[in-house]
């Protein structure tokens, strides 16, 4: 259930590759792959704004990661977040120490499309950087997954090895061919590509649109979760407007707010022109 | 004991307002584009709890408002380049209006336009809506036929929006919601009391704007913007201030309101009541919780909302 609520930091700690882990105490159900949570400090109004991170994993009372089920929606104890330090949000996130508290709404947005409502167990999962984050739950409702990782380097491409014990196959790809291939992650795509293939993808916007765009050729489905700024997260400020094609303009017209008709699109409907 | 005691002893507190014959059971509204149609806050709290919520801005026809990016953080606030995006009029009451039928408390629908014509059309198809108790009207929207510059910062505009608005009308309440972007604010509260506003609320944001450093370039996709937030309250709270020694009718304080103690501010300072606007986005529940801290004050300091209301000691 959606809910505004108080949660308390269990860990927070930098991992491997730079990126930090955030376990937060929180009775939470109803949690599917791609929803996401704004965190907000209590006690400030500088920075005012939550900032919106995905749902990583569910955790146990004792705050230990909870052995995935392929079974959907999750619940759980406590969440886990993953995420980079790049503002003043998440520097002030980076600063928080175990017992103290958050100020946290959600789990928000519609989460990804499951496999199984779509008539499969087998998909390809594609994420960049921090977009690896939807996929650990994702993963867990495949019988067949497959996970592109797209990293920067050797430090970042470590972060794959989180999804050791899941029943997914897992390639990655490098920009300094440190690990796994070298070049873009869209590389490896285009080797699995069918036209029946299910596509989810997270991370940068210019990846989302080469991904929607081979997928498209492909004659393939693709699922892609988008980023904007957000104040609200539930669809009141409309400040987080993506622009869809006029032809999958509903009766509201063309814009759809990320935070509540999102984060996860149709890739077909998204009028990448306007994005990048 | 006197009845005022007797009245607090039975945990009775009186905290209901009327605004010039709209009668409201706290003071406590929510800010226009920043609760949606209402409905969006029942996960997080009980609509009941306030006086009026009031929804997003309505224009004649539906808007799809400004390019991204639309909101900026700044200190203690934010900017916002939204334009005004709605679903227009129709559409609101069609699809958004029959939900709020059963809502214990009123709705009030904030209105725009480009024309005087406009305004007043929006204002009529709401007149025979009886969920909808009220129409704040937004001077903060630029007159196409004066080259695009705003109602709100003309006082001859201004007035002409207000009186129209107020004779197309017979039911509903007229509120006009000043900018604060004109040099005396107390010349605009004149000039739309003059048209005949039954009540005004103050303050829609301060225009601002913020740049990028590294990429050179603004971060607003409109270039300039909406301040809002607890970095505005000083500047809507004084301005609430003149307004009162020179308003006849109600006024309803607006602009970073966050908390109980900010809320009491704008009261002590002469509002009959407030909105909580942006708060809302970083708490759903904050203006629920101002409701509920009035009447704890109220009860604390043994007083009525009409005591407390202007009750500043100046120097
Ligand atoms: C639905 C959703 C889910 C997200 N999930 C995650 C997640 O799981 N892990 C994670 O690390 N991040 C995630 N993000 C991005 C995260 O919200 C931003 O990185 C964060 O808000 C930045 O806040 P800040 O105050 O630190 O940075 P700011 O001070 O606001 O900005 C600092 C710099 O970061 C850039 N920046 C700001 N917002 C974003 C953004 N959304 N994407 C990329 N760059 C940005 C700015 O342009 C600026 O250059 C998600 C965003 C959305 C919309
Ligand atoms: C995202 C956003 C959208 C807004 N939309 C409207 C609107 O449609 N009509 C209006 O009169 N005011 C609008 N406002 C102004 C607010 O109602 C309020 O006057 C202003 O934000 C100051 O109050 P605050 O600091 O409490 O938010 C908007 C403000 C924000 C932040
Ligand atoms: S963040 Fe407010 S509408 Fe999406």
């Amino acid at each position: 259930m959606k809910a505004f609520s108080r949660a308390t930091v269990l860990y927070n700690r930098e991992s491997e590759c730079g990126a930090r882990r955030l376990g937060l105490k929180l009775k939470a159900d109803g949690l599917r792959p791609g929803h996401f949570f704004m965190l907000r400090s209590p006690n400030t109004i500088d920075p005012l704004l939550s900032r919106p991170l995905g749902l990583y994993r569910v955790l146990d009372a004792a705050g230990e990661v909870l052995p995935v089920k392929r079974q959907s929606p999750f619940s759980g104890e406590g969440i886990e977040f993953l995420y980079n330090v790049v503002g003043r949000g998440t520097t002030l996130l980076s600063e928080k120490q175990p017992g103290d508290e958050l100020q946290l709404l959600g789990p928000l947005g519609n989460g990804f499309p499951l496999p199984q409502d779509l008539g499969t167990d087998k998909a390809i999962m594609v994420g960049g950087g921090m977009g690896i984050v939807p996929f650990y739950l994702m993963a867990a409702l495949l019988k067949d997954g497959l996970f592109l990782f797209g990293a920067r380097g050797a430090a970042d491409a470590a972060l794959a090895e989180d999804f050791s014990g899941l029943p997914c196959r897992v390639e990655v790809s490098t920009e300094d061919g440190s690990v796994g291939a070298k070049g873009l992650v869209t590389a490896l795509l285009a080797r699995e590509l069918t036209p029946d293939s299910l596509v989810y993808a997270c991370g940068p916007p210019a990846m989302l649109k080469a991904v929607a765009a081979m997928a498209a050729s492909a004659g393939a489905r693709s699922y892609v979760s988008l980023e904007k700024t957000m104040a609200c997260g539930i669809g009141v400020c409309l400040g987080c407007a993506v622009k869809i094609k006029a032809e999958h303009a509903g009766a509201r017209g063309q814009l759809k707010m990320v935070c509540s008709e999102g984060p996860v699109f149709d890739s077909v409907t998204i009028d990448w022109d306007d994005i990048c | 004991m006197s009845e005022k005691n007797l009245h607090i002893k039975e945990n009775k507190i009186d905290s209901s307002v009327s605004l010039g014959g709209l009668n409201l059971k706290n003071p406590v509204m929510t800010a226009s584009g920043t609760f949606g149609y209402g409905l969006e806050f029942t996960p997080f709290m009980d609509l009941a709890s306030l006086g009026a919520i009031i929804v997003k801005g309505l224009s004649l026809k539906p808007r799809c408002g400004n390019p991204a990016p639309r909101i900026a953080e700044t200190p203690c606030g934010m900017l916002n380049a939204i334009g005004l995006q709605n679903i227009g009029v129709d559409a609101f009451i069609s699809d958004k209006l029959p939900l709020l039928a059963d809502i214990d408390t009123h709705v009030i629908a904030n209105i725009f336009g480009e024309t005087v014509e406009q305004y007043c059309e929006v204002a009529r198809r709401l007149e025979d809506c009886e969920t909808v108790k009220a129409v704040e009207i937004n001077i903060s929207c630029p007159n196409v036929k004066r080259g695009g510059i705003v109602f709100g910062v003309d006082p001859v505009e201004a007035a002409k929006v207000v009186s129209t608005v107020k004779k197309s009308v017979k039911r509903l309440h007229v509120m006009t919601k000043l900018s604060p972007n004109v040099t005396d604010i107390k010349v605009m509260v004149r000039a739309v009391e003059e048209a005949g506003t039954d009540s005004i609320s103050l303050i829609n944001t301060l225009s601002g704007m913020a740049v990028d450093v590294e990429k050179r370039s603004p971060r607003l996709g409109t270039v300039t913007g909406g301040l809002s937030g607890p970095a505005i309250r000083p500047v809507a709270l004084k301005m609430l201030w003149e307004a009162a020694g020179v308003a006849a009718v109600p006024l309803i304080g607006v602009g970073g309101i966050t908390t109980t103690r900010d809320a009491l501010e704008f009261i002590i300072a002469g509002a009959a009541a407030v909105q909580v606007g942006t708060a809302s986005f970083m708490d759903p529940s904050a203006s629920q919780s101002v409701a509920h801290g009035i009447d704890d004050y109220l009860k604390r300091h043994s007083m009525t909302l009409s005591e407390l209301r202007g009750s500043l000691s100046t120097p």
